[in-house]
């Protein structure tokens, strides 16, 4: 589980351009969000482009994403219910 | 009635080291490629990582140079955004047509579509100052700049007490470099900075990339820098002495008002002439003063050339490296800038102390 | 003090998916006769699955009808552009020496041309003489050429609001006496470009669009053209249809692609250009919405309504028309204009297809079906990405 944590860390700055971020900053609970990292509504929508391309998982309403990209946890974990 | 623009502030990123310190055009840095992209200064001065990690160059070149000219004319607020481009997010735009073709009927990137609208340039700066006010993106081609300080004008004109930003980018794309090599706009033999002109030139353009942007009111203060008289733009003409005339005539001149041209000469054999014939028929025996050789061409350039040439009155001297005929003037008070590219999209842009 | 300068609107023309020219648009509009459907023309991989207001006819058709030799280079959005234009200026003579300019709206300009030919051009010389037609100033100079406009012609790009943009900065010209008259408008053909673009952004429905109701999931691009002819009033060469007596436009300043909640840009946009015209809000009989149906737009603009109007009861009749034609982008301020004229010759207002259940935080209801209606002055919104926000007021002629 840690380990799917840390290559999602390791994903989100990629996709992201992070740039000035690596993965020991990135808490496993920080909120990925308003006051956490600060992402939005776009960084949501680069999250479901990459649920899909590295986990096969397709998420159809963005609304479902608010949930899943809670916290790199919250992630994690719907990734391993959800990947094939 | 239109009324002329005072600059309170001004600021530029080009293939030149403009962003320095008052520079102006000392030392010139020479290269032999084509194209040429513009000198990023560290945009992190002036802009916050998370914003900056998805600005494309346009967005990070428009967004430090409307930040420098409004440090400039000592504001952190303004009523209006305007501005031109003639291409507009270049290379995002490339992206995401590369990402269509690749895996159409896949999920793709937002990001690339969104940052490849014209106005996103224009949009990131209102969102950076949260200004509520006039927000607008022209892309006409090698006139986009003059249509834009056209609207400044004319929105200062209905609103006099407001302050705009007022400015210009353009961007290299990569495909679309080797597209305009096919269709024969880019030179190919020796591309040199600076580009040999008159005797020199050989067809062709040097691509380069660019942002300019100022600070405009229609109320001098005693800081300004200088002022826009009148703008002007043509599609096509068949004389661009009469064009001239005309323009001056508008605005009760005729050439002996004016102390110096700045011309876009950029080394291309096939459309100098067009300059060398005005200078002769008009303009002989006052300076002559060139921009595209340093700064290369992109269809906003002339933006580059109105700040060059707000610093040529402040200075009250032309750098050598940029006079392309005539003497170093006794005394500049108002300059006139002619451009166009490819043989059409005249502008005409009329300057005074 | 002089008067100041009235700006009439003295001929109009459009071509969309419900319609080859203003008439036939207006036939569709009369019979709440949609254009949606499936993809024809274009070579995409989603013709299978999403819904698109096409114009049914090729180019080789449109170039046919605009008398374009075989063999030039014309992308689509210029041939639309040139269709609607044609039509705008019928009847009126522009080398009268009157001073004319063309500005003209589009935010996909040649990128149908150049996604078609991205990787052809590379190895063939076949197409490459499309190369020049990529930027969007390209097929602005195309059409001045063709119309035969000389003394100003310009482009505009603000994205969705960019064709009432244009009719504004039209009215602007005339107003501070730089032109006695403007072709004013916009122009954008589909492309794969804008129909990814959207889809990546998940607000493109998987059906039909369904402007403001709750259950509403996105929208449907359509392609189309449609150009105003603007002239001062007091110097028209025709008798007008209708007056351009309002104008407002505002930056929402909040987001990239989202529109604030509240709908500051919209609600600043609808205020000024009643403010320009001299109105109160209650003196409009019609509102041309935007209503795009993706959840964001609609709950924005409906807030800003709420907002100029306070209570849901006072907003007049209002609807929008993007389930007939598709949200066309660069092109929709222009053909919403044309919609918002042709109410107030008909006086009718046009319905807001597809429509059951009010959204829940706003309770307010659009006009869901042919409304025979006096009209006197209409509003027509127009947002785009970047929060860029333009309200346009139309007036009657015979005002």
């Amino acid at each position: 589980m840690s380990e799917l944590t840390q290559e999602l860390k390791a994903k989100i700055i990629a996709q992201l351009n992070l740039e000035d971020l690596t993965v020991a900053d990135l808490d496993d609970n920080t909120p990925l969000f308003g006051d956490g990292l600060g992402l939005d509504s776009i960084d949501a929508l680069e999250l479901i482009v990459m649920l899909d391309k590295s986990y096969g998982i397709k998420l159809s309403d963005p609304k479902e994403g608010r949930k899943v990209f809670e916290t790199i946890q919250t992630m994690a974990d719907f990734i391993e219910a959800n990947r094939t | 009635m239109i009324k002329p623009l005072y600059i309170h502030g001004m600021a530029g990123i080009s293939i030149q080291p403009t962003t320095e310190p008052g520079y102006f055009f000392d030392r010139i840095v020479s290269y032999a490629q084509n194209p040429i992209p513009a000198r990023d200064p560290d945009y992190k001065a002036l802009i916050p990582p998370l914003q900056l990690r998805r600005m494309n160059k346009s967005m990070r070149m428009a967004i430090f140079t409307s930040q420098r000219a409004l440090q400039q004319a000592g504001r952190t607020t303004i009523d209006a955004v305007i501005t031109g481009t003639g291409l507009g997010c270049l290379r995002d735009s490339e992206r995401f047509v590369e990402a269509i073709l690749a895996d159409e009927g896949q999920s793709l990137n937002p990001t690339p579509f969104i940052q490849s609208t014209h106005n996103m340039a224009a949009a990131a700066i209102a969102l950076a100052l949260k200004c509520n006010g006039y927000n607008m993106t022209y892309v006409n081609n090698a006139n986009s700049f003059e249509s834009a300080l056209l609207d400044g004008m004319i929105y200062l004109s209905e609103h006099p007490d407001k302050t705009i930003l007022l400015g210009a980018v353009d961007e290299l794309g990569e495909r679309t470099t080797t597209f305009w090599d096919m269709a024969g706009y880019l030179k190919r033999n020796e591309p040199t900075v600076p580009t040999p002109l008159a005797a020199g030139a050989t067809t062709g353009e040097i691509a380069a990339e660019g942002s300019t942007f100022f600070v405009a009111s229609q109320r001098p203060v005693p800081s300004s820098l200088g002022k826009v008289v009148a703008v002007e733009t043509c599609l096509e003409t068949d004389d661009s002495t009469i064009l001239i005339t005309r323009f001056l005539q508008k605005h009760g001149l005729d050439t002996s008002a004016i102390d110096g041209v700045l011309m876009g000469y950029n080394g291309d054999s096939r459309y100098d002439s067009l300059y060398h014939e005005v200078t002769n028929a008009q303009f002989a025996g006052i300076p002559c003063v060139g921009f595209k050789h340093v700064l290369g061409e992109y269809d906003t350039v002339i933006a580059a050339a109105l700040a060059l040439s707000i610093q040529i009155l402040h200075e009250q001297h032309i750098p050598p490296a940029l006079l392309v005929s005539g003497p170093q003037p006794q005394q500049l008070s108002r300059l006139l800038i002619y451009t166009q590219r490819r043989g059409k999209n005249h502008g005409l842009v009329l300057v005074e102390r | 003090m002089s008067t100041p300068t009235r700006v009439a609107v003295t001929g109009m023309g459009a071509i969309s998916a419900i319609g080859m020219d203003v008439p036939a648009n207006y036939r569709s509009l009369q019979a709440s006769r949609h254009g949606i459907g499936p993809i024809q023309l274009l070579d995409s991989a989603h013709c299978g699955n999403l819904l698109v207001g096409e114009v049914g006819i090729t180019n080789d058709e449109l170039a046919q009808r605009l008398e374009i030799p075989a063999g030039e280079a014309y992308t689509r959005t210029t041939l639309l552009a040139l269709i609607a234009a044609k039509e705008a200026i019928a009847g009126i003579g522009l080398a009268d020496g009157k001073r004319t300019g063309l500005i003209s709206a589009t935010t996909v300009g040649g990128m149908d041309a150049t996604e078609r030919y991205y990787d052809d051009y590379l190895v063939v010389e076949t197409h490459r003489h499309f190369i020049p037609t990529h930027p969007c100033g390209y097929a602005t100079e195309q059409m001045a050429h063709y119309l035969g406009v000389t003394d100003y012609v310009t482009t505009i790009s603000t994205a969705c609001s960019s064709a009432a943009n244009a009719i504004m900065l039209g009215a602007r010209m005339i107003k501070a006496g730089l032109l006695d008259r403007a072709i004013v408008g916009g122009t954008d053909c589909l492309s794969r470009f804008t129909i990814n673009g959207f889809n990546s952004l998940m607000i493109y429905t998987d059906g039909h669009c369904r402007p403001f109701d709750e259950q509403r999931n996105g929208l449907n691009l359509g392609e189309a053209a449609a150009y105003l002819v603007l002239e001062r009033a007091d110097a028209a060469s025709k008798a007008p249809i209708a007056y351009l007596t309002g104008y407002g436009h505002a930056n929402d300043a909040f987001h990239q692609t989202a529109s604030s909640d509240n709908g500051d840009g919209a609600y600043l946009a609808m205020k000024q250009a009643l403010e320009v015209a001299g109105m109160e809000a209650a003196a409009i009989s019609y509102v041309n919405a935007h209503g795009t149906a993706t959840p964001n737009n609609d709950l924005a603009e409906g807030q800003a309504l709420l907002r100029i109007y306070g209570t849901a009861a006072s907003i007049p009749p209002f609807s929008s028309t993007k389930a007939f034609t598709g949200h066309t982008l660069a092109a929709a301020g222009a053909i919403e204009a044309v919609f918002s004229i042709l109410a107030l010759q008909h006086q009718e207002i046009f319905a807001n297809l597809n429509f059951s259940q009010p959204i829940e935080a706003l309770g307010i209801v659009p006009q869901t079906t042919l409304l025979p209606a006096e009209i006197n002055h209409v509003l027509s919104n127009s947002f785009g990405f970047g929060g860029n926000c333009s309200s346009l007021l139309f007036s009657n002629a015979h005002d």
